[in-house]
């Protein structure tokens, strides 16, 4: 214990000392504050939509676009037409060409030619994806058809169209839990875990390899154990990440909390984590964390170059990946059959059960099956991953096969 | 304190490359391993240092077996290695800590060898911008930053210029005047030969000749003689004593300066002597043979070979 202390230590020491390492830390823990303070620097109040109506109607009114409507029948209702279209200029057209010279040349943003009640053409230069021109029109078209026909039939229009948009209140009380808040906070909590397993894991595998390219290990195992020295470079690695991003991450947090209102809670859903889903995310995402953080070590044993691991670690990048997308994509379905067993695995349990605790049901003795099995796995994958250290030691050349190294490691018990 | 080592056997890949290396060291007293590239010196001193496990055959320290890591133990690998990117007082302290050291003594003990060895002024430098013979001598005053017992040394002198060599011969010297047990290997005879008073000679996984150094050097020159003289070219004296068949020797051998002679049991030295004289050859030099470290390794392991 006492040597991997010192190891520990060691290691750690080797991180702050790292210029580079202090200075990205620090420098994207200041960024990230400066970004989230710019509000009380800089009106911003456009952006975060914060600005009174006054401000608004004054700004709009100076940048109104213009569209054309060419309606040969006069079909549309002019005043529903400006109502839908609150900043929108509209003008006369006699004819479709001059829609398309208008927007060819660029001087109106969109025209519609209205031909029957049922059918009109919608005339723009570029299709915006998230357009809703087209749609607002339709409405405008259809409630202009019931006008006129509650018009021709002597019928009191008003009172219809109140009876079919008496407004409903809705008062939802969730009693389980909230998947619609929940949701962004598990997406970017299952972000932010993958992203440390992928990026630290590749650190810890390097330092490993680091050990054999630069011949210390034979000093190191005559000195102390296998299990010392990995689980020491290995937690070391891990805290060391931790750190990193509990600092980028605590500026981050800290500074929207200060400036939250000045924000308008505008990233509420994805930096006001409530703290029950912080602590699910603490003992699973730290967990799985732990967990690959070993393999990753026992992988930067397999091979005596740094150039090589990335060809050692290939298949667990792989296993991370699949688990990463089918977590994403099953986000919508936490409670089926695919999340329930793959929040069971410890390849998978540190993004799965925490997902579930977070926007699913899941019983508390799932919760403590998932994490004693994780935990045993943690420890497993700590002392394989000191054997194959030490299987690997004064193994040169030619990256050792991971199923060649489980065989003789059976072999050899 | 006395380490045996007893009929080590190891194999890797089905080849067994020891076939039973057994010898034995004593405090105060250092072992020469000696054997050319492949002959398994570097296999013993891993085995001894437990990077390997052997197949079979045992090791003793002072009749208890020998476990490493229960011993303070100096161990120079032939893959020598540190940190580069690091202060060289750092690694240090930490080697020494390891080893059992708290660190204000790992501090001392480390400062107290990289002045012994001349590079205390690097101490706060990264080991990758010191020159390669500095950095050997922080490889070994990595060694023996923890004050070891026991000292191995695994081809010490590889690398170094004269004067790092010399500083090296002292500091071996001192570890042996320290009653420090110390084994090590090298192909560079001349050292092993000013500080070693045992040597096992390793040929192909089997130790070839083993023992005190200089016993082995009297077996080694008995009855055996040096001759050369003043009138006859070597070549011609060699002739001469082959064919006029009167002299009761054998020729041995030839170094630049004299002939090496095989003495008959018969005849006593004084009486071949007595025979020269009363020759037409003129003695310029005649006495005992000597042999050096290197004719006795070259003469062991090429009879090995032939044998093979």
């Amino acid at each position: 214990m006492r040597k991997f202390l010192i190891v520990l230590e060691y290691e750690l020491r080797e991180y702050v000392k790292n210029k580079s390492f202090v200075m990205v830390t620090l420098l994207l823990a200041i960024i990230g504050a400066l970004v989230l303070f710019a509000p009380r620097v800089f009106d911003m109040s456009d952006f975060l939509g914060t600005s009174s109506g006054e401000e608004q109607e004054s700004d709009t009114d100076g940048e109104k676009e213009t569209m054309l409507l060419y309606d040969p029948e006069s079909l549309i209702d002019r005043n529903m037409l400006k109502q839908a279209f609150p900043d929108i200029t509209w003008q006369d057209a006699d004819s479709t060409s001059m829609i398309e010279d208008k927007i060819n040349s660029e001087e109106v943003q969109a025209g519609f030619h209205v031909i029957s009640y049922t059918e009109y053409d919608y005339y723009v230069l570029n299709s915006s994806l998230y357009s809703d021109e087209s749609s607002n029109f339709e409405t405008v078209l259809s409630a202009s058809m019931r006008q006129n026909y509650f018009e021709e039939n002597n019928i009191n229009g008003d009172e219809v169209e109140a009876l079919f948009n008496t407004p409903i209140t809705v008062n939802e009380q969730i009693l389980g839990k909230d998947s619609t808040d929940n949701y962004w906070y598990s997406y970017i909590l299952v972000i932010v875990v993958f992203m440390l397993i992928v990026f630290y894991g590749q650190m810890i595998a390097v330092s490993v390899t680091n050990e054999k390219s630069n011949r210390a290990i034979e000093v190191l195992i005559t000195t102390t154990t296998p299990n010392s020295l990995l689980f020491g470079k290995v937690i070391a690695g891990a805290i060391a990440g931790l750190c990193q991003v509990g600092v980028i991450l605590g500026a981050v947090l800290i500074s929207y909390q200060m400036n939250r209102k000045l924000w308008g809670g505008m990233l509420d859903m994805i930096l006001n984590i409530p703290a029950e889903v912080l602590i699910t995310f603490a003992l699973f995402g730290i967990g799985g964390y732990f967990f690959y953080a070993f393999l990753y070590g026992a992988m930067g044993a397999l091979v005596s170059k740094t150039e090589d691991v990335s060809k050692s670690s290939g298949g667990l990048m792989m296993v991370i990946m699949i688990v990463y997308f089918i977590t994403l994509l099953q986000l919508s379905n936490v409670d089926g059959i695919a999340m329930k067993v793959l929040s069971f695995l410890p390849i998978s349990s540190y993004s799965a059960m925490f997902v579930r605790i977070a926007m699913g049901t899941v019983e508390m003795w799932e919760i403590i099956v998932s994490f004693v099995i994780l935990a045993v796995s943690i420890f497993a994958a700590g002392f394989i991953g000191a054997r194959i250290y030490r299987m690997g030691t004064l193994r040169y050349g030619n990256p050792v096969r991971l199923t060649a190294a489980l065989k003789e490691l059976r072999k050899s018990k | 304190m006395k380490l045996e080592v007893k009929n080590l056997i190891k194999s890797f890949a089905g080849t067994e490359v020891l076939h039973g290396i057994s010898f034995e060291v004593e405090g105060g007293r250092a072992l020469g391993l000696l054997g050319r590239n492949g002959a398994g010196k570097t296999t013993t001193m891993r085995i001894l240092m437990d990077v390997f496990k052997a197949d079979s055959g045992e090791i003793y320290l002072d009749g208890k077996t020998f476990k490493p890591s229960h011993e303070k133990i100096g161990y120079l690998p032939e893959e020598r290695g540190l940190y580069p990117k690091r202060t060289v007082i750092d690694q240090m302290i930490y080697l020494a800590r390891l080893r059992g050291f708290s660190t204000s003594q790992a501090k001392s003990n480390a400062k107290k060898w990289l002045t012994r060895l001349g590079v205390y002024e690097y101490e706060a430098r990264k080991l990758e911008t010191l020159s390669k013979g500095n950095q050997q001598k922080v490889q070994l005053a990595a060694t023996l930053v923890c004050d070891p017992e026991i000292v191995i040394l695994d081809e010490p002198f590889s690398g170094l210029d004269p004067v790092n060599s010399q500083i090296l011969k002292e500091v071996v010297g001192e570890l042996i005047d320290e009653s420090k047990l110390v084994i090590f290997s090298s192909h560079q005879m001349s050292y092993v030969e000013q500080f070693c008073d045992n040597i096992a000679i390793i040929d192909q996984g089997e130790v070839v000749l083993q023992g005190d150094l200089k016993e082995i050097k009297k077996s080694y020159g008995k009855d055996r003689l040096i001759l050369s003289a003043e009138n006859y070219p070597l070549n011609e004296l060699n002739d001469k004593l082959k064919t006029d068949g009167k002299y009761p020797v054998k020729i041995h051998g030839k170094t630049k300066d004299y002939l090496i002679l095989n003495i008959e049991e018969t005849v006593t030295k004084n009486d071949f002597l007595t025979q020269l004289i009363h020759s037409d050859i003129w003695i310029e030099y005649f006495g005992n043979y000597e042999p050096s470290l290197n004719d006795i390794f070259v003469e062991k392991v090429g009879e090995e070979d032939e044998e093979a």
